[in-house]
């Protein structure tokens, strides 16, 4: 009786199939022995199922059946483990069997044979044989059946070069050393009769009948271990806002269902849209993905317009049956989010303010040609609308603030940034310089303040922006602002320096002063040329002053060197750590927040952290909230995953002003904002699915649908075959392959 | 290398603002039943699957009777009497489809029937052994749609070459790669000066849209080019497709156009004549791996092809 | 009704013509047409009649002739076209799928040799190609035979029990360009004879997907069918025979056409105008005394294997008279033939009038003798008389 052995192979169109039964039969030949092998050809293509036989024996081999009964079986994917895929294997026969499941997990239905796994889809899939949806197994697969039988990794090696494998050999060796196996666990059943009929029966339909075609129900859904699903990403602009405004919603719901709904989805993380879309330096824009392709998206111009055209804080609160009682310290931007967050969560929240009115910098330090008044007041009283009440013209002592801390259930310190940094350079105490900041607070609320002759500013940040402009409002003939790094480092905004500069304003760059001369009163500015040197901790380049100076004569300085946190309301004991106070060791219920806890110093760092701190508050107290936090930039969606070729370029909407030669002599707001809203249609929605259809009309199979209960799609996965061209075509990055 | 003469064309309306294809997809305005319905033994990602479909919508509101030959698109459909189409779909002789479907399309103008008669078939199919049929169709001005998914290859017999194979592809046939350039199919077609002959571009669903509509619309003898990815025979990966259709076309590669009655052509596409894009074209499909072609050989012929289009056009020769 | 003088190119057009015509209140009539000699006449007869709803194609081969054709048939419209020889098998592809699809085609084929070296004139071979296409094919002797059969071609095929297409084949020239008289029904008879077309398998706007994939059992089923709708023939072509006396009040021929078989001990098996000739050496031996009888085989496909092993039972010598060869073997008919004969007798084979040799009654007369003479069975004997 001659020694023989029948291989049968279930694998995929495109996985192999066909070459895994070649190289068997390949190393058997190899080693001496009589080897067939052939497919069973179907139409079928990439993923459908085939079948590859492979005969071995000592003797000349005469038979060209196909095998139905075979001692091994090879399954090339654990999806093909269909009903009669074990058909006919003999008793105690061998399945090798390409799965990431654990072999332990493998139920009953492998029990009378000997069983072996080996992961080889990952192996291939790591040395990169085949595409990604459809990963190439055969040659991988065929190193573990060769640990099985005990062909020599030599021999099958050889194998490969003969058949011009070579390079898939690698992934053979790690099958080799990585495929489990366990043996039969109960006795062999014995073997049932005529499984396969001789004969066919069943009625087809003649060509000559009035047919209709029914669908193939052809499930090639199974035909690849990748699958398209819909995940929302992270836009950057939403990375970017320190207030943890929804951007990118806030755009697109403003595309699609106008500024009502849009001014809502604001409402949801500020009180103070119009502020913020007057005076935010925009980091969103920083990071829209639009910006290196063609413009940012103006989206503060777009929060103006929403604002302006709609009411964006919430009217309408969720009633708690014991609120807690919540005093906050500072009536500023950081304030004011904390009380509406508190607010809008059914607390009570009391402001207490040392000027006569709530808004802190938004009313003593930004002029009112960037910010008109009754866009604070609108705001403002919108919070108030809400059940905040406001304690002002007082300003608190720490034995008040203790007070307060045994009154309320908790304390917010919001006094921002009271600290100012002054100069330590000769002449600083002359007559005629004075902190910017002090300019601004009168002129913004005394009024009728007069400059005049020349007007120096120091400083690159939106103070110095603000006081220089001021000052040329209040009659100074010319202003010049002397600033120590380059424009590029300038933390003013952009816009705030061009229209600075528009208005008349000079712009020194790097130079620093090192000295004021004047008898009384200043008269002259010497000012050192200066270098930049090696970045420093915050990134940007240190200064390094030279020893070439020039002189200027001016009649006024205003300092704008920046502010710092004062911290002497605190009483002896309380110390703050981070956003918390405590005393000995122990957290208090009073928390900072904004400027005071941070000091980032713009109005939407305040917002944000204002919000954050009142969470932090109802944690504190025991409420189930998750306070915001700021997400990782570095999850943001970049531009490199968009698929620019869906966007057209076009170039940004542009604000209207007032011409230069009329605002700068007047305190009326120079920007009148956006013509309209359509701004928004240049959103690229990074991350966030719009309904586009592109996945819908590109996916070849047609089995992409509109959901109609929410706005999203699903994919039929019983037809999917994970080509995966949805997810690259998406515009946006709103989808992702997942490995099954 | 080549400078483009005019300014891009106008884009239609940004992705962002109306959804593809006008948001008319599986709405009340689309086909209740698409041409191609899940369940094609179509490799995934394949290009023809994708014209498909394009097809089916902008024939939402017409009725069809397809024919298609011998090739990947009647192994699609799956075994009998089963099948993946929802229209009525015709198998002809690989030689056969312009023939056929002239049958048909006489048959259905002679009973006043609306039906629109769509060819639809490879480059094979096309190019090669239907080239005669197809051709004299043409010549008879035969009110037929005639539609070439051109994957450049004999992918339903497993990749040998066709006359539609690029320089540089490798086949079963050319195992070192295709040393002729590929056939002028939409010149040769616009010379039979049938009412409308364009080619199509699948990264570009407005203006294929706009293509299938017209092209199903008029009457007399219509043919559209569509190069049409194919991962398996291409070598390159399924998720890539269109985004190989957008290299060809803004190299140049892949010139989109269409001819009216023969004489009015128009260029619809511009392209950059990217050498990154050509590039990478090459780089992404493991057909032209084991080629030696120089790209400096494709851009010279890219040139020259377009410097005889722009003569066509109408609008002054390219600067070489 | 009325008597014409044609050719049966001329017959066969005008058969057409009016079978055509019948189907204007179907879905119409046309298909493919492309010239070959000695076929080009009838097209051309075609080319030159008037259809209120019809039209054919002038094609660039006999390839997409019969795609056209195939195309017509589909929609439900009544199609003819005609070929010959080398065109025949140019186009043996469609012909076959033509088949296949069960399209009710049919098709005047004129029998010419094939080649090259050219020659265009009658030999049996071209059609004999298409014996296993699944086509009906019919062999005629004359000019009326071919008009008839024209006519009776498409009630058969597009009887619902049959939905085969039908080979109508006549002799190049002998035939083709001979003109006799030949006569004609009035449309309204042929109206009452060929009802309007409804094809059951007609390509609507209904989803349904004509050819794709048949797997082995799939083309075993329709193998099957269409070898079962082959033998319904036999309950239908008496039935459409019936029909046609009725009708134009004359006879339809039998598939099978004996003469003087009665006490015939001497049988001449041929088919098409053959059998006039083999008729005449038939009297002139019966006149000498000789019991010869002759059989023509009118229809090829289904091959009447009943009729003739019935005819044959008993007939010590049987001459098959085959005007094509199979090379290799011997003539058709001769190898198809001598499978219904069961008992001990000369069963000679005589391979006569290939690339047209006029085949005259003299040839059969030798043959007569030759088979008179032979007390075994011999090889094909191929007799060159050109």
């Amino acid at each position: 009786m001659a020694q023989s052995l029948e291989i049968r192979v279930h694998g995929r169109g495109g996985q192999g199939g066909v070459t895994c039964a070649k190289i068997l039969a390949a190393a058997y030949a190899r080693l001496g022995r009589h080897a067939q092998t052939f497919g069973d050809y179907a139409g079928e293509r990439s993923g459908a199922p085939v079948r590859a036989y492979t005969r071995v024996s000592d003797q000349p081999i005469t038979n060209r059946n196909k095998v139905y009964d075979p001692e091994h079986l090879l399954v090339l994917d654990d999806s093909l483990l269909g009903e009669d895929t074990l058909d006919g294997l003999v008793p105690g026969g061998t399945l090798l069997l390409n799965t990431a499941a654990p072999l332990d997990s493998l139920g009953e239905r492998y029990d009378r044979c000997r069983l072996a796994t080996v992961d080889a889809t990952e192996i291939a899939r790591r040395h990169k044989i085949g595409t990604r949806s459809v990963v190439i197994v055969n040659t991988t697969i065929a190193g573990a059946y060769a640990r099985l039988f005990g062909i020599a990794l030599r021999t099958l090696e050889e194998t490969y070069e003969e058949l011009g494998l070579a390079s898939n050999f690698p992934a053979a060796r790690e099958a080799y050393e990585s495929v489990v196996e366990r043996p039969p666990r109960l006795a062999p059943a014995p073997r049932p009769d005529g499984k396969v009929p001789l004969f066919n029966t069943v009625f087809v339909e003649p060509l000559t009948a009035h047919l209709e075609s029914p669908p193939t129900g052809l499930r090639t859904g199974s035909w690849s271990t990748q699958r398209p699903v819909y995940a929302e990403k992270l836009a950057p602009c939403n990375a970017w806002c320190p207030a943890g405004n929804d951007v990118v919603g806030f755009l697109q719901t403003l595309r699609r269902e106008g500024e009502a709904a849009a001014a809502a989805v604001l409402g949801r993380s500020t009180p103070l849209a119009g502020v913020c879309g007057r005076v935010c330096p925009a980091p969103c824009m920083e990071g829209c993905n639009r910006r290196e392709y063609d413009g940012s998206v103006h989206i503060r111009g777009l929060e103006r317009w929403i604002s302006d055209h709609t009411p964006v804080a919430v009217r309408t609160v969720v009633r708690q049956v014991a609120p807690f009682r919540v005093a906050i310290v500072g009536g500023g931007p950081a304030g004011i989010a904390a009380a509406y967050e508190l607010a809008k969560a059914g607390h009570a929240a009391t402001i207490f303010e040392g000027e006569k009115e709530l808004g802190g910098v938004l009313r003593t330090g930004i002029p009112a040609y960037r910010l008109a008044r009754e866009v604070v007041d609108r705001e403002i009283g919108d919070v108030l609308s809400l059940g905040v009440e406001a304690r002002c013209g007082e300003f608190l002592d720490p034995a008040r603030l203790e007070a307060l801390a045994a009154e309320f259930d908790a304390v917010v310190l919001a006094t921002g940034l009271q600290r100012l940094t002054g100069l330590r350079v000769p002449g600083a105490e002359l007559a005629g310089i004075e902190q910017g900041i002090r300019f601004l607070h009168r002129v913004n609320l005394e009024g009728g303040v007069r400059m005049d002759g020349h007007v120096v500013v120091l400083g690159g940040g939106n103070t110095a922006m603000d006081c220089a402009r001021s000052a040329l409002r209040a009659g100074a003939d010319r202003v010049t602002i002397a600033y120590r790094r380059t424009r590029l480092e300038m933390p003013a905004i952009r816009e705030e320096v061009e229209e600075a500069e528009h208005e008349g304003v000079r712009l020194l760059m790097q130079r620093q002063p090192i000295a004021f001369h004047g008898e009384g009163r200043v008269r002259e500015i010497v000012l050192a040329e200066v270098t930049m040197g090696e970045p420093d901790e915050s990134g940007r380049r240190r200064p390094v002053v030279t020893d070439a100076t020039s002189r200027f004569e001016c009649d006024h300085v205003l300092l704008a060197l920046g502010q710092g946190a004062q911290l002497g309301i605190l009483p002896d004991g309380w110390e703050l750590r981070g956003e918390r106070v405590h005393r000995g060791g122990t957290p208090l219920a009073v928390f900072a927040a904004g400027d005071l806890a941070t000091g980032d110093g713009t109005v939407t760092h305040a917002v944000g952290n204002g919000r954050r701190v009142a969470g932090l508050v109802l944690q504190a107290l025991g409420e189930d909230v998750e306070p915001f936090a700021r997400p990782d930039r570095r999850h943001a969606v970049p531009i490199t995953n968009l698929r620019l070729d869906h966007f057209p370029r076009a170039a940004p909407a542009q604000e209207t002003c007032e011409p230069a030669a009329d605002r700068r002599t007047r305190f009326a707001e120079v920007n009148h904002g956006l013509p309209d809203g359509s701004e928004a249609d240049r959103c690229f929605s990074c991350g966030h699915c719009t309904r586009c259809d592109t996945c819908l009309v590109y996916c070849p199979e047609g089995i992409i649908r509109r959901r109609t209960a929410d706005s999203g799609y699903e994919i039929d996965y019983t037809y999917c075959k994970g080509c995966g061209l949805c997810v690259e075509e998406c515009p946006r990055e709103a989808m992702t392959m997942t490995t099954l | 290398m080549l400078e483009p003469t005019r300014e891009r064309p106008a884009r239609t309306a940004p992705v962002g603002e109306i959804p593809a294809l006008g948001g008319m997809v599986q709405t009340a305005a689309d086909r209740p039943e698409p041409i191609l319905r899940p369940g094609s033994t179509n490799c995934g990602g394949c290009g023809m699957s994708i014209v498909w479909n394009l097809l089916s919508h902008a024939s939402a509101a017409v009725k069809v009777q397809i024919v298609i030959p011998a090739c990947c698109g009647i192994v699609s459909p799956g075994k009998f009497p089963f099948s993946a189409y929802g229209a009525p779909v015709i198998s002809s002789t690989f030689a056969s489809t312009a023939a056929v479907a002239t049958g048909l399309a006489q048959v259905a103008n002679m009973n006043g029937d609306p039906t629109r008669v769509v060819c639809f078939a490879g480059d094979g199919g096309t190019y090669d052994i239907g080239m005669a049929t197809l051709s004299a169709a043409a010549e008879r001005n035969e009110d037929l749609l005639y539609i070439c998914y051109d994957n450049e290859i004999y992918g339903n017999t497993g990749g040998q070459r066709s006359s539609a194979t690029p320089m540089g592809a490798s086949t079963t046939t050319t195992p070192d790669g295709e040393t002729l350039p590929k056939k002028d199919i939409l010149s040769i077609m616009a010379a039979h000066r049938v009412p409308y002959a364009a080619s199509v571009s699948l990264a570009h669903l407005d203006d294929t849209m706009r293509k299938l509509r017209y092209a199903l619309d008029r009457r007399g003898f219509r043919f559209l080019h569509v190069l049409s990815p194919c991962p398996t025979g291409w070598k390159s990966e399924p998720a890539e497709g269109i985004d190989l259709i957008r290299y060809a076309i803004r190299s140049g590669l892949y010139p989109i156009f269409e001819v009216f009655d023969g004489f009015r052509t128009v260029v619809n596409l511009e392209p950059d004549f990217d050498d990154e894009a050509l590039e990478k074209y090459f780089a992404a499909q493991g057909r032209f791996r084991k080629s030696t072609l120089k790209l400096e050989a494709v851009r010279e012929e890219i040139r020259r092809y377009w410097e005889i289009l722009r003569s066509r056009t109408g609008l002054g020769t390219v600067a070489g | 009704m009325s008597i014409q003088f044609l050719s049966a190119n001329h017959a066969a057009g005008a058969a057409a013509t009016l079978a055509g015509r019948a189907n204007r209140t179907g879905r119409g009539f046309g298909g493919g047409i492309y010239p070959i000699t000695p076929q080009s006449e009838c097209i051309e007869y075609l080319c030159n009649q008037e259809f209120e709803k019809g039209h054919f194609v002038r094609v660039e081969s006999e390839h997409s002739a019969m795609g056209v054709c195939m195309g017509f048939a589909f929609s439900g419209a009544r199609t003819f076209t005609a070929s010959s020889s080398n065109g025949l098998a140019y186009m043996t592809e469609n012909v076959i799928a033509a088949a296949l699809y069960r399209l009710p085609v049919v098709m005047m084929a004129v029998n010419r040799t094939l080649g090259p070296p050219w020659n265009i004139w009658v030999d049996h071979g071209d059609t004999l190609l298409l014996r296993d296409a699944g086509w009906t094919q019919f062999y005629c002797e004359d000019n009326q035979e071919v008009f008839d059969s024209i006519l009776a071609g498409y009630r058969l095929a597009e009887d619902p029990r049959i939905l085969i297409p039908c080979l109508v084949c006549q002799d190049a020239f002998v035939l083709s360009h001979t003109m006799m008289n030949t006569e004609i029904p009035d449309q309204e008879l042929v109206d009452r004879f060929l009802p309007a077309l409804d094809l059951p398998h007609r390509i609507t706007d209904r989803a349904v997907t004509v050819g794709g994939l048949d797997f082995p059992h799939e083309t075993e089923a329709h193998r099957v069918q269409h070898a079962q709708a082959m033998d319904r023939v036999w309950e239908v072509y008496p039935e459409v025979q019936a029909e046609f006396a009725a009708v134009f009040g004359r006879p339809l021929a039998d598939p099978v056409v004996p003469y003087r078989m009665e006490d015939a001990r001497i049988v001449l098996v041929s088919m098409g105008t053959t059998a006039a000739t083999v008729r005449a050496a038939v009297d002139e031996a019966r006149a000498k005394g000789i019991p010869a009888g002759s059989l023509r085989v009118r229809m090829f496909r289904p091959f009447p294997e009943r009729i003739l092993g019935e005819y044959l039972a008993g007939r010590p010598r049987i001459a098959i008279l085959d005007r094509d060869i199979s090379l290799g073997h011997g003539g058709v008919l001769w190898s198809e033939t001598r499978g219904t004969v069961r008992h001990d007798c000369v069963l000679q084979n005589y391979v006569i009038g290939l690339g047209g040799g006029d085949i005259r009654p003299q040839h059969a007369a030798e043959i007569i003798a030759d088979i008179g003479k032979r007390d075994r069975i011999g090889e094909p004997m191929i007799m060159e008389i050109g």
